[in-house]
């Protein structure tokens, strides 16, 4: 049976709906990623996960129990990194994890061992006397993820743990969920970077509390694609984007989506090929230089953006 | 089911926030013993020094050794002995004096008769308090001199000082016999001190909500209760810490006795905490932030702890309801429990209404404070 079984998921605030009939599974070692823009219902999903919510409508089991009602059987086996920074401030590594480590019950030779490999994980052997607060983003980032498996979780859930860190540590850290994966850990992240949803195995992409594509991120590639993706090289690029989205609203052109991505322009359009030329051409009579113009694999993102149109 | 080892984490966890650096730990262990302080000496209705003149027609060496004996002391100063009403008058209106005392010409006569004789006290009536005081303790002076100067001379007449009352003085202050009125608010401050720790418990609540701490901690094994209670202690420790000190002080520095049992006045201190503790933790509860925990916290805790616990007003002066509403916040009981034991040094035969009170409170307070967190994540 998979460790995470959610059913028609319902969450209604009042009027609104931030979780809508929502069902997916998460199978065991995997990494599932939960994507979407910001209040898509990611953070009350997960809650309802955990148990910390009430759903208005369906249910959730984890690791074959009720998520609601069976919470202290699910809790000692399930680790959570919560959306904001989760550790206190004004005490040190030490105490925060010595404090995480006895609310999970280790008793004190377990957690002298589990404490030395969660500094070791997060690499702050020899800080364990610093005001968290006074570490940086990086290493509170990856303290919170030791204090979340000092006692050794099925699986982990994680919200947005990477918000607001630099790329670098950002890298680091998806470093250490493979480990942990390797482990036999099943991880549960939700993120709105889409580069880190190609590093899950599995993905659901939520918006507007619908799960709009679930799958591996090949599998959502290949189903979700409506259409090509044309990489344009153009000498202006933020002059080109304006030229194709007046060419797109004239209806000059099919084109689904016109992006800019830093230097270069992703256009979205079905059957890429017959239409190079045209393309070539308003660009030409805008008297824009272009460099290189290729169809390209498709990334997640143009998929998201392609959907959400 | 309560885990004790869950409570211990939390409680141990708190007492870290508490002693996270020396300045801190200081403050937070002391702020209610030096808000005492505070309080006793800026709302102190301590007076002295009033100053008093004297009308004598009698001019007597017994009337001039009753003036001399009345003004003694700090309490009353003599500013004048003037020589008739007109000028008395004028020194009252002027504000020279708030208070002033007229010995009849027959004082000394009728005391060697020893029958009643009229003294009157006038007081300036826009400062009560002053003349008040004035009145009482002329009262209580004259008193002392009747028993005093005339009571061997009776004795050689083979009379009973006790069963003499030449003065009829009808005005007496039990309890209180300094008629020091710090007397009186000490025991009912030590009440409202005590509730810094409510408040800080408040806040710590709060803070985790605001820091999104609250979250990570509800999914870990720690239950509710277990939470609210491991929080609760290390602020019961602080707090029964300054219960320690409080006593010490208003003894040491404010002289006032402890007449009765301090191990009970002890024992009903952590009672009380506990009930001042659970409505701090339930108004953290309903809290979002620590900002509105503080205002909420001023306004219930420190505010009624001001008018509704009988410390500057009596609560039976109140209406009805507010009387009601007094017998809902710990300060009430507490208080009353306080000075009785302090002033008349009662025992637990008389306070333990109050005792109950508190508990009932407490659980109360603590009840809710569970059955609403689970609610307000």
């Amino acid at each position: 049976m998979n460790p995470v079984i959610v059913s028609s998921l319902t969450k209604r605030f009042g009027d609104f709906t931030a979780v809508d009939d929502i069902s997916f599974e998460v199978r065991r070692g995997e990494i599932f990623g939960f994507l979407g823009p910001n209040g898509a219902g990611k953070t009350t999903t997960i809650r309802m996960i955990l148990g910390l919510l009430a759903p208005t409508a369906g249910s959730v089991r984890v690791l074959g129990m009720d998520a609601r009602r069976e919470t202290a059987k699910i809790r000692p086996r399930t680790g959570y990194m919560s959306q904001r920074f989760s550790l206190y401030n004004d005490l040190t590594v030490i105490q925060n994890l010595r404090f995480y480590g006895a609310a999970y019950g280790l008793g004190n030779a377990q957690l002298q061992e589990r404490i030395r490999a969660a500094l070791q994980l997060a690499d702050l052997e020899g800080r364990e006397h610093l005001k968290t607060g006074e570490l940086s983003g990086g290493w509170r980032q990856r303290l919170a993820l030791g204090a979340a498996i000092l006692h050794e979780p099925e699986i982990i859930f994680l919200d947005e743990p990477t918000a607001g860190v630099d790329p670098l540590s950002r890298r680091t850290f998806w470093d250490l969920l493979y480990r942990l994966v390797e482990e036999g850990v099943t991880v549960f992240v939700t993120t709105h970077y889409m580069d880190e949803a190609e590093h899950c195995h599995r993905l659901a992409f939520i918006r507007r509390g619908q799960i709009i594509a679930l799958g591996a991120p090949s599998e959502i590639k290949r189903h979700k694609m409506r259409g090509e993706v044309l990489e344009i090289a153009p000498e202006n690029a933020a002059r080109a984007v304006e030229v194709l989205r007046t060419a797109r609203l004239e209806g000059a052109l099919p084109l689904e989506s016109v992006e800019l991505y830093g230097a270069l322009v992703h256009v979205i359009l079905p059957e890429a090929r017959k239409h190079r030329k045209d393309i070539l051409r308003t660009l030409q009579n805008a008297h824009i230089r272009v460099h290189n113009m290729d169809v390209i694999e498709p990334s997640l993102e143009d998929v998201f953006i392609a959907a959400m149109q | 089911m309560m885990n004790t080892r869950h409570v211990w984490a939390v409680a141990r966890k708190e007492l870290h926030h508490i002693l996270r650096d020396p300045g801190t730990f200081i403050l937070v262990l002391l702020t209610p013993t030096l808000l005492l302080l505070f309080f006793a000496y800026a709302l102190t209705t301590d007076i002295r020094h009033v100053n008093i003149a004297v009308l004598d027609y009698d001019r007597s060496p017994a009337s001039r050794a009753f003036v001399q004996q009345i003004t003694a002391g700090e309490d009353l100063d003599l500013y004048a002995q003037v020589g008739s009403f007109e000028e008395l008058d004028t020194l009252l209106v002027h504000g020279k004096i708030k208070a002033a005392l007229i010995i009849g010409p027959d004082f000394s006569r009728d005391l060697m008769r020893l029958q009643g004789t009229p003294i009157q006290v006038v007081i300036d009536g826009t400062e009560p308090e002053s003349g008040n005081f004035a009145v009482d303790h002329i009262a209580r002076r004259a008193e002392t001199f009747v028993t005093e100067t005339l009571g061997r001379q009776l004795q050689g007449m083979g009379l009973e000082a006790a069963s003499l009352s030449p003065l009829d003085i009808r005005v007496r202050a039990w309890f209180n016999p300094g008629l020091k009125p710090r007397n009186d608010i000490i025991p009912g401050m030590i009440s409202m001190v005590l509730g810094v720790p409510a408040l800080s418990v408040a806040l710590a609540l709060a803070r985790e909500r605001e820091h999104g701490t609250l979250e990570q901690l509800m999914a870990t094994p720690i239950g509710r209760a277990e939470l609210l209670l491991g929080k609760i202690i290390p602020y019961l420790l602080v707090g029964l810490f300054n219960v320690l000190f409080i006593p010490a002080l208003a003894i040491a520095w404010f002289h006032i006795s402890l007449n009765g049992s301090f191990l009970l006045f002890f024992l009903l201190s952590a009672v009380f905490l506990f009930a001042i503790l659970s409505m701090g933790i339930l108004l953290g509860v309903f809290m979002r932030t620590q900002a509105a925990a503080l205002a909420l916290s001023f306004l219930l805790i420190f505010y009624p702890g001001f008018f509704l616990t009988g410390i500057f007003f009596p609560l039976a002066s109140m209406p009805e309801e507010v009387r009601l509403e007094a017998m809902f916040l710990p300060g009430t009981p507490y208080a009353a429990i306080t000075r009785a034991i302090f002033l008349p040094g009662s025992g637990l035969e008389v306070v333990w209404p109050y005792a109950v009170m508190l508990l009932f409170q407490g659980v109360v307070f603590t009840g809710l404070a569970a059955l609403f967190f689970r609610k307000k994540l």
